[in-house]
């Protein structure tokens, strides 16, 4: 399995597919004196994005104080980093609003589950005034199960294996992928966005967000992801075959300063949340 | 299969949706508990999706009562017999309240899907509402349906599915 799974990363033309916009803008962006034009300029050769900006930056959920017609002024209006992170769901949406049928999600859990978490660890920054951009976070948040969209190709062969392992519960899900695909999701993500060019920190979280202890240089982004994706899933939002067979980090707790106090806030505020970004346009 | 005249209705996290034949509610549970309330005369039947048995500060129960076993369970009873099913003619089926897997890192997290389950069932006992199937505990997450035409409910869970259709 492991080796079909190998053929099937070093093929790039297999992988799921990222306009490359989007890791030239992630990494214009990344630098603190980006040129403004430059980066709308740079978005503006993809019309898709383009237009799904302009629609968002509209949209009840981001609130413009005026209404945006360009990228540019999407940009004067709304900031570099709310942009960045418009990007982010435009082209995201794509790749992980689909049916995974092996993990027992549908389309629309997995976005909202990928969207909750973006949502959530980005509360976390700001409740515990952290030195990370919240934009990052929501970011880092988005993408943090890419690797479960091309994992999920190679349940069917699987599947009754894992099922059986499910009713002993002696490991977690991560170690239930690994011993049976050679590959958990996480290592799978980290080679997708290899293959996308994205930046490190972004490739480190996707790579270690059940084990964040494991991170090397961006261990309190990572930890942020891991929180954020623990209470989700206890919430039931995008819970998967996997169940809640995971654990909750007491290093991630450590690094963050999170209290029992901050765990129930944001869990407990978890409804709101969705209702928020239920204002985020459909299509 | 659903059928062309039926409606599928997702009951959100701390939502509380009452309805009848021949509409479909579903939702999607992991610590959380999903109370089914059914009438299987009038074949009227409700969800209610709570997070915790009891509000601690006692404030947000009153903006969000949907969240809170106590405030939650009272106004699914109410809705379902404004809809028409006389109180004692209708009976509980529970569903959620799973754990993590080791977690000693959070009392809160810990506890909160067993902590759901016993309040639950208390509260059921209390009214005399009879508790005709539950599904509880564990790890797993659960996914429900309720088919409000006869009120079987479709379990689905770590990989495998099944219906229960006992309703009396």
């Amino acid at each position: 399995m492991k080796e079909q799974i190998d053929l099937l990363l070093k093929d790039i033309k297999k992988l799921p597919t990222m306009s490359g916009v989007v890791g030239r803008v992630l990494n214009l962006v990344s630098n603190p004196d980006a040129n403004i034009n430059e980066v709308a300029s740079e978005i503006s050769k993809d019309p898709a994005i383009t237009a799904s900006i302009i629609k968002l930056s509209n949209s009840a959920y981001y609130r413009a104080s005026k209404p945006v017609r360009t990228v540019a002024e999407a940009i004067m209006t709304l900031g570099l980093h709310t942009v960045k992170e418009m990007i982010m769901v435009s082209a995201s949406k794509g790749v992980l609003q689909q049916d995974l049928k092996g993990y027992q999600l549908e389309a629309d859990q997995m976005w909202m589950h990928s969207l909750v978490v973006a949502e959530i660890a980005r509360n976390i920054v700001t409740l515990k005034k952290l030195p990370i951009p919240k934009d990052l976070a929501f970011t880092a948040g988005l993408l943090h199960d890419i690797g479960k969209v091309v994992l999920v190709q190679f349940f069917p062969r699987k599947v009754l294996d894992i099922r059986d392992e499910l009713k002993h519960m002696e490991s977690t899900f991560t170690e239930i992928e690994k011993k049976h695909f050679g590959y958990d999701h996480q290592e799978v993500g980290l080679k997708v966005l290899s293959a996308w060019n994205f930046p490190e920190e972004l490739k480190e979280v996707v790579a270690y967000h059940h084990n964040p202890e494991e991170a090397k240089n961006f261990q309190l982004l990572t930890s942020v992801i891991h929180i954020a994706n623990a209470l989700t899933v206890i919430s039931g939002i995008g819970i998967d075959i996997g169940g809640i067979n995971q654990e909750l980090s007491s290093f991630a707790l450590k690094k963050t300063g999170i209290t029992e106090k901050d765990i129930e806030a944001l869990f407990m505020g978890i409804p709101e949340v969705q209702k928020q970004l239920q204002e985020m346009p459909k299509g | 299969m659903l059928k062309q005249d039926s409606k599928l209705i997702n009951v959100g996290i701390a939502e509380i949706v009452v309805s009848k034949s021949p509409t479909l509610l579903r939702t999607t549970l992991g610590s959380c508990i999903g109370i089914v309330l059914y009438q299987p005369e009038t074949k009227i039947g409700g969800i209610s999706h709570i997070m915790l048995a009891q509000d601690s500060m006692g404030k947000d129960k009153v903006k969000n009562p949907g969240k809170y076993g106590e405030t939650a369970l009272p106004l699914l009873i109410k809705a379902l017999e404004d809809e028409g099913a006389k109180p004692g003619t209708y009976s509980a089926r529970i569903f959620g309240g799973s754990s993590m897997f080791k977690n000693i890192s959070s009392q809160f997290l810990q506890n909160i899907g067993e902590n759901n389950i016993a309040y639950v069932r208390e509260e059921l006992a209390k009214r005399k509402i009879p508790l005709l199937v539950e599904d509880v505990g564990g790890h797993e997450g659960r996914t429900i349906t309720l088919y409000l035409d006869d009120g079987r409910v479709l379990l689905k869970k770590a990989g495998m599915e099944k219906y229960l259709y006992k309703v009396r």
